[in-house]
């Protein structure tokens, strides 16, 4: 935006400056000649930067301002007496806009500068000769249209340059929403992903029950039914945020347990220690299973060691599931009345 | 009846002084609770101070565990079963390591508690299967050595809170399963400070032949 607004600067300068040729021979002067060209040399090297829709290096700036002020005081200084702010005095409307191309970015230089080139056309003017009241009167209407002409395309450009920002930003937020939007459901597609993955035996124990397939007072439904209200009760505690989520979890598997009327007498032992979540799946994935299995008592029990981490249960009835070997590693087994289940995961 | 056991018992709440009071007497055989109070007075003064055993509450009424009077009970040489509301492994270690015979949960009830109580009258220390999981997974660097069976008897008793069940599970009579949780206490009352009770215990060890003097 920035950059269009000074092509459009350029463009003026050059046609203000090509206008300009007419006037330079009203009074014509060899310093007068050599004035015009230097703001022109300005208006050319700025072009080299502009087109490109590059920022104007510090030097030219600088360098450019220095000479267009100065070549507006020689061109001035050229004039006769009584030509000042009149036609001839093609210097004072023109180097204004070349300030204006040089310094669109620095407002307070560029005001600065400006106000200097007023002060110092109409010092030059008062110096070449008391001016009369009626010239008096017209120099004041050029210098306040010209002036606040130039003012006046400042403040708009600086308008159009906000609003251009301000659209910007509304642009830029609305992006970041999208993407946020965009992550967020991601998110929630692996989540009911992952849900669907995991929710092991819930989705065809509802489908048989629906169906009438199984008889809801059967043991073996029962049993079902709480293997799979363990599950999903594990599950929805592995996504929350707590400091110790095994510990969590096993709690979470122990709550249905007790709420199916099992005793159940939980211990925690050992410094908590992190353990992955596929870790903390695969070692209370068989806590859930022996605790559904649990008819009236159980002991359940985790057990932070050294190098281990140990999730056992001691329950009055079980299912065998043999031995699983692999990252974690589960035992089953039966002793008398009890049977006992223990999944040991080695942390090092 | 001169050989009956005697116990004080330490407990902010009346209630939990007077389910304990209850839950010693109706043992077999009783032990008689001669004094009980809310704070540690009791087992200092009258007849309190003369009872075989202190049972002792650790948060008697405030936040931070009395482990001042616990030092203070087992440097005279009294014999202490810390019953606690909190399983907190390192305030169990602590206790421990300060003399205690036994550190006990309220969590684990009449039967643990009597068994303690009885131990800590002889001089013997006690090993509940909550401590046994505070030792298994004790990971401070001046925790002693164990045995492999020793680690293994330790977690077995926590994880199952059954003596026979160990027994089984490891094919080992009963007696052996005591001398291992025995033999573990004794090689914790060996580090740290001095306590007449861990020395008492350390000695009646030898005497009984579970260590040997080699052993120290």
């Amino acid at each position: 935006m920035f950059a269009s607004l000074r092509l459009a600067l350029l463009g003026v300068t050059a046609v203000v400056q090509g206008l300009g040729v007419a006037a330079l021979f009203v009074h014509d002067h060899p310093a007068g000649r050599v004035a015009f060209a230097v703001p022109a040399l300005v208006t050319l090297l700025c072009a080299v930067w502009v087109v490109r829709r590059r920022p104007l290096p510090k030097a030219l700036v600088v360098g450019g301002t220095v000479a267009v002020l100065a070549a507006s005081s020689v061109a001035t200084e050229a004039l006769p007496p009584d030509a000042h702010f009149g036609p001839a005095h093609w210097s004072y409307g023109l180097i204004g806009w070349h300030l204006l191309l040089l310094l669109l970015d620095r407002v307070p230089v560029l005001l600065a500068a400006q106000a200097a080139h007023v002060v110092l056309s109409v010092t030059q003017w008062v110096l070449a000769g008391a001016p009369e009241r009626a010239e008096i009167g017209s120099a004041g209407v050029v210098v306040f249209s010209v002036t606040s002409f130039q003012l006046g395309v400042l403040v708009m450009s600086r308008i159009l340059l906000r609003n251009a920002r301000r659209a910007a930003e509304v642009a830029a937020e609305r992006e970041r929403a999208a993407t946020r939007a965009a992550l967020a459901e991601q998110w929630e597609q692996d989540l009911r992903a992952g849900f669907a993955g995991q929710l092991g035996a819930t989705l065809p124990l509802l489908a048989d029950l629906a169906d009438g397939v199984l008889d809801p007072r059967a043991d073996d439904t029962r049993l079902r039914c709480a293997l799979a209200a363990t599950q999903l009760r594990r599950l929805f505690a592995e996504n929350d945020d707590v400091p110790d989520p095994l510990v969590h979890e096993v709690t979470a598997c122990v709550h249905v347990a007790e709420r199916r009327g099992v005793e159940v007498s939980l211990a925690v032992s050992g410094a908590p220690v992190p353990v992955p979540t596929d870790v903390r799946r695969e070692l209370t994935g068989p806590l859930a299973v022996a605790l559904s299995a649990a008819r009236d008592r159980a002991r359940v029990s985790l057990l932070r060691t050294e190098g281990e981490v140990r999730v056992a249960v001691i329950a009055d009835a079980g299912v065998d599931f043999g031995t699983v070997t692999g990252r974690v590693e589960v035992e089953c087994g039966t002793y008398g009345r009890h049977t006992r289940m223990e999944a040991r995961w080695r942390t090092s | 009846m001169a050989d009956e056991l005697s116990a004080v018992v330490v407990d902010d709440h009346p209630a939990v002084r007077a389910g304990v009071a209850y839950w010693l007497s109706s043992g077999t055989p009783p032990i008689r609770v001669v004094a009980s109070g809310e704070d540690v007075r009791a087992a200092w003064l009258g007849e309190g101070a003369q009872a075989d055993v202190v049972i002792l509450d650790l948060h008697l009424g405030g936040p931070t565990p009395v482990l001042g009077d616990l030092r203070r009970l087992v440097e005279v040489g009294r014999r202490v079963v810390v019953y606690s509301m909190r399983a907190d492994d390192d305030i169990a270690l602590q206790c421990l390591e300060l003399g205690a015979l036994c550190y006990l949960t309220k969590a684990e009830g009449a039967e643990h508690l009597v068994q303690a109580t009885r131990a800590a009258a002889e001089g013997r220390p006690y090993t509940p299967p909550s401590l046994a999981g505070a030792l298994a997974g004790d990971r401070s660097d001046h925790r002693p050595a164990l045995s492999a069976r020793e680690v293994e008897v330790l977690v077995e008793w926590f994880q199952s809170e059954s003596k026979e069940f160990v027994a089984q599970r490891l094919g080992i009579s009963l007696s052996t399963v005591n001398s291992h949780l025995e033999r573990i206490r004794i090689k914790y009352a060996l580090i740290g400070r001095e306590a007449p009770t861990k020395a008492a215990l350390v000695a009646r060890a030898i005497q009984d032949g579970l260590i040997g003097v080699d052993d120290l």
